[in-house]
């Protein structure tokens, strides 16, 4: 073995003395470490722990309904179903602990609805929103709406209501003198069950055609051959009707 | 939320265009991950080019092997710092050794990095100074003696034999070397490219663009660190040298160009449904970044340069002046290539609807202030292994009979 040794030449050895010692090094300081620094698993589990050990502050809706069943019962029946009640009222764990002595807080006045209401492109289209200058201003939110049933005092009249985000597009766009209904066929139900009663979208080319065609009666709106004009495609897969193209010649 | 951030996000909101996510109007990766691949692009280009010695026998760029490998090894020390105060929490850094993720493609690095440092760079710097390191030692009184000697790992021996085997040993290594520069950059290549919803990003040229584009930034800055060190020294530069260098930096900058128009051919041919918005990142934030400088600056001049010194039989001078501008202008030309994908990559929305824009700060951590800082600590490395190990093929005097020719 020691003659191996000796033929190896002497740069070899060098560096593998260097080698063994920086390998001796590191595994003495690995082995020295306490296991917490080095095992991953731990570290997740002090964090979990870590977490844990934080204070509560939410008391959870089931506390809530134990003493305010019909507020409870109400909202369950409402649009606000899924909105749980320490969203308004704040964490109330301290309330459902001395319900006498601390009282959760009932926000009325008009900047806190917003939050959720208040225009917002990146929200869900057909979620009421509102524009918090233009709506009733200077009243209370709930004056009108009843936070824990929020049905809207009248069925909305226009479908800006909802669709802000079309209205606001449609409003600068050629198509802004046409009312909502001139291509959407909507019952009366789908302003009480926007989601289960949908409007119609035109679903045939002659729809655009009564406007559009060449031999429409209408003077004004740009014309097209429909027989030629975009082939096999319904007219709102290219041209976005909220929107449509301006054509200036 | 504190004001400071809300002041900073509502002065950028302002420069939002078209739609985008809430988190995306901050720039995360921010100009230290551009000065990242940079660094490290030099270090394996610098390699490469210390290989054509060793590997290739191109002996007309022997001047500059050494000075190569020590220009790898200068910015290889300093490639992990951007990385490190990125993480905004530096003094963790010594977390990732520790507990490693070897599935994680960006952990990756810490051992592909210790494997080139320690088992490629330093070995070669080793065997390719040993004998020096003794001859040096020979020759000096004092703390220099005792640093050589350490570095030599006290070895003593320069027969012949021991000689011809530090000559083996550094071309087996540079062999390994080769591989291993490739895997080094071609990583960081990967990370970018394998981020699927990412479409500036994602595409499997990635690894190899950043590879050729180092290899051209690495070729250059040891052109440039030649043409300035040499006239310091008082020594002619050989033309031999820099027109060879030179020769295979024009190879390398032709084969980089042609693989940037495929992969922009590519796009522009699949135009899958985010061609879109990346024409509008291209036409409308990266206009002077990509078209001027990476392109026109940085691409197409140095390639016109270098043709017409190709077809046009200049004279020395002439020569030196139109490769030092084009080295330079390559440099500049990288660097907004780095800075294209890694700040081009999140300008625009995920949504493909909108564009943010990058507002860097001046001081702080992630600041322009760190990152000069961090762009010029490497010479500053570099002078004290110069310092340390001279690259130049000069034997210490008095012992200029023991060497043995290279």
């Amino acid at each position: 073995m020691i003659n191996v040794f000796r033929k190896l030449p002497d740069a070899v050895l060098r560096l593998a003395v260097v080698v063994i010692l920086l390998v001796a090094a590191v595994t003495t300081v690995l082995s020295l470490l306490p296991p917490e620094l080095k095992r991953a698993d731990l570290q997740k589990a002090a964090a979990v722990q870590a977490e844990l050990l934080r204070p509560v502050k939410y008391a959870g809706v089931p506390a809530c309904a134990e003493c305010h069943e019909a507020q409870y019962t109400e909202t369950k029946g409402g649009y606000h179903r899924n909105v749980s009640c320490e969203t308004c009222h704040g964490a109330a764990k301290a309330h459902a602990e001395s319900p006498i002595d601390i009282k959760p807080p009932a926000p009325r006045d008009r900047a806190f609805c917003p939050t959720c209401h208040a225009y917002n492109a990146s929200r869900p289209r057909g979620f009421p929103q509102i524009n918090p200058v233009m709506h009733n201003p200077m009243k209370a939110c709930i004056a009108c709406h009843q936070p824990h049933d929020p049905k809207p005092p009248t069925v909305p009249g226009e479908c800006s209501a909802c669709h802000g985000e079309i209205e606001r597009t449609k409003v600068v766009s050629p198509h802004a003198l046409l009312d909502c209904t001139t291509c959407h066929t909507t019952p009366e139900s789908h302003k009480v069950s926007p989601r289960l009663v949908r409007p119609s979208k035109p679903s045939s080319r002659d729809f655009c055609a009564q406007c559009h065609g060449q031999d429409a009666a209408v003077e004004g709106p740009p014309k097209i051959e429909v027989a030629t004009h975009g082939e096999k495609y319904v007219c709102w897969q290219c041209h976005y009707a909220h929107m449509p193209e301006v054509h200036h010649e | 939320m504190n004001h400071e951030l809300l002041a900073r996000l509502a002065e950028l909101s302002k420069e939002v265009q078209g739609y985008i996510y809430p988190n995306e109007i901050e720039i995360h990766w921010s100009v230290l991950i551009v000065v990242y691949p940079y660094l490290t692009g030099l270090v394996a280009g610098a390699f490469i080019l210390a290989s054509l010695v060793k590997v290739f026998n191109v002996e007309e760029v022997q001047p500059t092997y050494r000075l190569s490998l020590l220009t790898a090894l200068a910015f290889l020390l300093i490639a992990p710092l951007p990385l490190l105060l990125h993480l905004g929490h530096p003094e963790r850094g010594y977390e990732v050794l520790i507990t490693p993720n070897p599935t994680s493609a960006m952990a990756m690095f810490g051992f592909v990095y210790a494997w080139y440092l320690m088992a490629v760079l330093l070995l070669e710097v080793w065997f390719a100074y040993r004998k020096d390191l003794i001859l040096y030692a020979r020759q000096e009184r004092g703390l220099m003696k005792w640093i050589h000697r350490l570095l030599a790992l006290f070895s003593n021996d320069v027969s012949p034999a021991a000689v011809a085997f530090d000559h083996k040993a550094v071309k087996v290594i540079t062999i390994i070397g080769i591989p291993s520069a490739f895997l080094l950059h071609g990583y960081v290549g990967f990370i970018f490219g394998s981020i699927k919803a990412n479409p500036w990003w994602s595409s499997v040229l990635m690894p190899i663009v950043f590879l050729f584009s180092a290899i051209v930034s690495g070729i250059a800055l040891v052109i440039l660190l030649y043409m300035l060190i040499t006239p310091f020294r008082g020594e002619p530069i050989d033309m031999k040298c820099l027109d060879k260098m030179a020769s295979f930096l024009f190879y390398a900058v032709i084969v980089d160009f042609s693989l940037e128009c495929l992969d922009f051919i590519h796009r522009l041919y699949e135009s899958e449904e985010s061609i879109k918005i990346l024409s509008q990142l291209v036409m409308n934030k990266l206009i002077i970044s990509l078209l001027v400088m990476q392109v026109l600056l940085g691409m197409i001049a140095p390639l016109g340069i270098m043709v017409s010194i190709k077809l046009l039989s200049l004279n020395e001078e002439l020569r030196r002046l139109l490769y030092f501008i084009s080295v330079l202008l390559i440099q500049l030309g990288i660097f907004s290539t780095r800075w294209n994908v890694v700040i081009g990559g999140q300008m625009f929305s995920k949504s493909l609807m909108g564009l943010t824009t990058y507002k860097m700060e001046i001081m702080g951590i992630e600041g322009l202030v760190t990152a000069l800082a961090l762009l010029i600590m490497p010479f500053f490395v570099l002078a004290v292994l110069i310092k340390l190990l001279p690259p130049w093929d000069t034997a210490p005097a008095g012992v200029a009979g023991e060497r043995v020719a290279a």
